[in-house]
Order: structure tokens, then C-alpha cells, then sequence
């Protein structure tokens, strides 16, 4: 265990004194992630500042959702979601082998070598947004904050079986880029209450899919005001990483390498 | 006995696609699988020590067989024991005991020093400081990287680099050691330096399995030579052996004083007619002797200079590979 958590300190090590060799670049690209990131709520502070709201939810609590949701990527992204641009780019250019003859877990290689700096935007904006929110809506208590502690955990994990589930489809589908884009837009229903959405598409994000459970469900049982269908939607997660993990290893076996 | 492989095979799915834009958007609906079997049952067996060469032309099923040997593919059929492990079953436990260079694919980190990528090679197999340290030291001075280590890798040359792969590959001492073209694109200093490198560990006991199209590695390094074709072995013994196979050829360069005579004689194979005065040909000395060969030429044309040469193995080899 200690091993492993000194390889992927190492492994972040490593990645940071990559991105270090171009300092100016790698600045502009986390401001720029920032930036972007930050354009979802400043299209929520436009909606309320112009008469307009999502029903039942002021602006900060709204803000609240978006900064969990952000915090959410914002430790996902750099941290192990880069698993699948490092398995695309690795397999389309047969570098996954080298992940192979290492005596880890390819998993756990495909984690540490995947460390990405410049996502460490998402997550700075991520406490940014969640304690400016945090600081307008009314104080949780103890209770509160270890449920949502629990459920945000639920979150990461969930994006964890995201990861595998593209990562995995990298493997054996190569190229195929649409797939992460309908990813990436889907993932977005996740930063919004559900009561702006029909009951079916509900349904589907909390207890079928659970996106749901990346921002908005964290953040109401912060504010007190838990949603309906938390326990599904962590039944759901849970059941989701492990067919995500058996899809993996499903995909990893499935390769076939590059030409020699 | 180190390595056993029985019998592997393995057969690869593919999809066939014609080039007609018709047919491309045929295949978006429908598509034809085609098997293809890249490996037919192969056998051998490797001693502890031994530096074997791994040949084969493009798509013989080398590169298959040594992924397979690594851990990395799945066979579909066989069996593989090296050091009582199965390379795709006991992958972790195995992979750690060898090692692998690919000519072709840098273990190497592109913007940060070599020796960032050791610290992290020292991480994946939890190698002690000190064993570390000193592995790291005595392969910087067996090939002469200490000034380039702290250098960025995109800054050293392509020799300068497989050197340091090398490195990359050895840190935690292996076993055993996957050579796939290690000497890629090298100019023959470096080579040399890689050669003698690889006799050196290979004197301290570490076994080599060495895929390559360079047959001069071959020549300087392997004991023993394996030859695949169309996914079967062709040809598994000594490299004499190998050579062997021509029978008592020579290759004969030869300058006269006066115009050669045509040289239609039984055992005369004529290769390259440079001029009325200097021909190359082939010699079997089974059935035209030297001395007698040396004789007709000089009374007809009289030599003015004579070099006799063994075939080089590339002729042995291309004949192995047209072989079906």
C-alpha cells in the first residue's frame, strides 16, 4: 500500500516536472481551463441577475450544485480521469505495452502515468465557486457535512467508472472521439436541480445512469434538503463502478497491441 | 530450462474493407471478419544464459510471440513457463523478474532528464536506495551516459537515448531481457557500445532474447538463432549451423590482366559481371575446388588481384524467408 502511494506521488512527481518544462504554457492552459469552467455559473448568476431562476433553488444554492460539480472533475480530472487520453493515446500508438511489463496493476499504471496538471484548473475553481456559495446559503451542520462527505466520495467514484467505461472503450475502439463528446455533454446534467428536468430523464440520471449524483445530489444533502432517491442513486454508483471495473478488465484483455 | 513454449498460436479477428467508397459504406453496416493466424504452433526451449536471435521477415509472427513472452497478448492456444511462471496468468509477479527494450517505443519521459524516468522505474519495482544507486552507477559508466542523464531526453541523440533505455531496462536487475530492434536507426559507434553492453550483462548471467532485421546484431551477439516464417519456426540452432546450410560456398571477387572467358563451369554462379576484368560470383567448392577454380582463371585471363569471402548471412536468411 505505502509502495503504491509512493509510485503514484512519484508519478505526479514526474508529470509536474513534465509540464514544468513549459511553465508559460502550462499557466495560460490552467487559467484558460479556469475560465471556462467558470462560464456554467456565470450563465446561472446572468439567469438570476435578469428576473429568470431554476424553480425552488436561489442563485447560491445553485452555485452551490455547480462548485460541487466542479470540485467533483476538479479532483477526478487531474488526478485519475486522465486514464482515458492516456490509454487512447497509448494504445493507438502501442506505448500500452509498456504499461503490461510493469508489476502493477495496468490499472493503477494507467493511473500514475495519467497525472494531468492542467486540470488542477477545475479543481482550484471548483473551491472557489463551492466556498463562495458556501458562504451565502445557511451554515450545515455536523450531520450535513458528513453525509455529504459520503456522497461526495459516492461522486468521485462514480466518475472513476466513467473513466474506466471510456478508457476500456479506447481499448478495443480506437479513434472513436464522439463517444467522449456525448460523455462531456451528458455529464453537464449533473450541475443543475432535477426538478428542471421530466421525471423520466430523472429517473434515468439518478438511478439508471447516476450523473446526478456528481453535483446536485452532494450538494443538496449539504444544504440540508436531501434529494429524492439518494439511496438508489448510491446503489446505482456503486453497482456502476463494479461493471465498470469488469468492463476494464473485459477491454484489457481484448488487446491486441499495435504492429511491431 | 528457463523458458518452454508448446505449441502457441495465436489468431488475430480482423475486418475486411474493400477501398471503393461503396464499400466503405458498406462496411459501416456490414462487415467480413478474417482470421488471421499470426502465430501456427510454435515450439522451443531457452536455457538460463543463452543469447538468443529472434528473426523473422515483417509479419512472420516475431513480434507476436515475443508480446506473448512478455505478458502483454493473450495467446490463443499453447503453453508458456519462463521461470516457472505463465506470462498472461502470473503477469505481475512474472514481469518483474524481466526486462524489455523496444527500438521502437521509449520508456523514456520526452521534456524531463533520463534519470526522472529511473527514479520512477526505482518507484514501479520498489528497488532499495542503495541498489538502486549503484545499479544506476555502474550502468552510466559501462556506457558512458553520466553527462547525459540530467539532460532533457528530447536533447540527446537517437544512440545516446537507446542507452538510456537500456538503463531503464535494467535497474531492477532482469532475469531475463526482450530485445525488439534495439539497435534501430544507430550509427556503429553506438551500436557497438550497445553490443558490448549486452555481451557484458549477458556474462553476468542475464538471458537475451533479441528480435531484429539488423543480422550484424546477430552476428556480433547471438549463440543461437531462431527463424519464424508465416507464424511457424523455420529454423532453430548455432548461427554455424545457420551458416552451414550454404554448403561449402564462397564468394569470390576476382581481377584479371586479360578479359575474362565466360565462367559457365559446374559450381560457378556468377553475381555481379563488373567488367570484362572484374567479376563477383559464387563458388561450391563441393563441386569446383578452389585451387582448380584459382588455376583455370589465371591461365585464361592471368589474376590480378583475388579476395574469397564466406556468404554473408543475409543470403542464408533471404533464402529461409522465400522458403514456404
Amino acid at each position: 500500500m505505502m509502495a503504491n502511494l509512493r509510485l503514484y506521488l512519484q508519478g505526479i512527481k514526474t508529470a509536474l516536472a513534465t509540464r514544468m518544462a513549459y511553465r508559460g504554457d502550462f499557466i495560460m492552459s490552467m487559467l484558460i481551463m479556469l475560465l471556462v469552467e467558470l462560464g456554467a455559473p456565470f450563465i446561472t448568476f446572468l439567469i438570476y441577475e435578469n428576473g429568470a431562476s431554476f424553480p425552488g433553488w436561489t442563485m447560491y444554492e445553485v452555485l452551490l450544485i455547480q462548485g460541487v460539480f466542479l470540485l467533483a472533475r476538479g479532483i477526478a480530472f487531474p488526478f485519475y480521469f486522465g486514464i482515458v487520453w492516456n490509454t487512447i493515446n497509448r494504445v493507438r500508438d502501442g506505448t500500452f505495452d509498456l504499461l503490461l511489463i510493469k508489476p502493477k496493476s495496468t490499472l493503477f499504471m494507467a493511473i500514475v502515468t495519467a497525472f494531468d496538471a492542467e486540470d488542477l484548473g477545475k479543481f482550484f475553481g471548483g473551491i472557489m465557486l463551492f466556498g463562495l456559495a458556501l458562504k451565502r446559503v445557511p451554515p450545515p451542520g455536523l450531520g450535513e457535512w458528513l453525509q455529504f462527505s459520503a456522497i461526495f466520495l459516492v461522486a468521485l467514484v462514480t466518475l472513476f467508472g466513467f473513466a474506466l467505461i471510456l478508457a476500456g472503450l479506447g481499448i478495443i475502439w480506437i479513434g472513436n472521439f464522439r463517444v467522449y463528446d456525448i460523455f462531456f455533454t451528458i455529464i453537464n446534467f449533473g450541475m443543475y436541480p432535477t426538478v428542471i428536468f421530466s421525471k423520466a430523464v430523472q429517473t434515468i440520471i439518478t438511478m439508471l445512469i447516476p450523473i446526478a449524483i456528481m453535483g446536485y445530489i452532494p450538494a443538496a444533502t449539504l444544504l440540508g434538503r436531501p434529494a429524492a432517491g439518494t439511496c438508489w442513486a448510491v446503489l446505482a454508483s456503486i453497482a456502476f463502478l463494479f461493471m465498470s471495473l469488469g468492463f476494464w478488465r473485459l477491454m484489457q484483455k481484448k488487446y491486441t497491441s499495435a504492429g511491431g | 530450462m528457463q523458458i518452454s513454449v508448446e505449441n502457441l498460436t495465436k489468431v488475430y479477428k480482423s475486418y475486411q474493407r474493400g477501398n471503393a467508397f461503396g464499400e466503405a459504406v458498406k462496411s459501416l453496416f456490414v462487415r467480413k471478419p478474417v482470421y488471421i493466424h499470426a502465430l501456427k504452433g510454435i515450439s522451443f526451449n531457452i536455457e538460463r544464459g543463452e543469447l538468443v536471435g529472434f528473426l523473422g521477415p515483417n509479419g512472420a509472427g516475431k513480434s507476436t510471440t515475443l508480446k506473448i513472452l512478455t505478458g502483454i497478448l493473450y495467446p490463443s492456444g499453447g503453453k508458456v513457463s519462463i521461470m516457472g511462471f505463465t506470462p498472461w496468468k502470473d503477469r505481475k509477479k512474472y514481469v518483474a523478474k524481466i526486462g524489455a527494450v523496444f527500438g521502437q517505443k521509449s520508456q523514456l519521459l520526452w521534456d524531463i532528464p533520463p534519470v526522472d524516468a529511473f527514479y520512477l522505474n526505482k518507484a514501479i519495482y520498489s528497488i532499495p536506495e542503495q541498489v538502486f544507486k549503484q545499479t544506476m552507477d555502474e550502468m552510466v559508466e559501462l556506457l558512458e551516459v553520466g553527462a547525459l542523464i540530467r539532460k532533457p531526453t528530447r536533447q540527446l541523440s537517437l544512440g545516446e537515448r537507446m542507452k538510456c533505455e537500456f538503463i531503464m531496462a535494467m535497474l531492477h536487475q532482469p532475469e531475463i531481457v526482450f530485445l525488439d530492434e534495439p539497435t534501430i536507426g544507430l550509427d556503429v559507434i553506438a551500436k557497438d557500445k550497445i553490443r558490448q553492453f549486452i555481451l557484458e550483462m549477458n556474462k553476468n548471467g542475464v538471458t537475451f532474447i533479441l528480435t531484429t532485421h539488423d543480422l550484424s546484431d546477430i552476428e556480433h551477439l547471438a549463440q543461437r538463432v531462431i527463424v519464424v516464417n508465416h507464424g511457424e519456426r523455420v529454423f532453430d540452432n548455432s548461427l554455424r549451423t545457420l551458416r552451414s546450410r550454404l554448403g561449402e560456398k564462397k564468394i569470390i571477387s576476382v581481377s584479371t590482366l586479360n578479359p575474362l572467358p565466360a565462367l559457365t563451369l559446374p559450381g560457378i554462379t556468377i553475381t555481379k559481371q563488373i567488367s570484362a576484368h572484374n567479376v563477383e560470383l559464387e563458388l561450391d567448392m563441393a563441386v569446383c575446388e578452389l585451387n582448380k577454380f584459382i588455376a583455370l582463371v589465371n591461365k585464361s585471363s592471368t589474376i590480378r588481384d583475388l579476395a574469397v569471402q564466406e556468404p554473408q548471412i543475409e543470403t542464408i536468411i533471404k533464402e529461409l524467408y522465400q522458403e514456404e
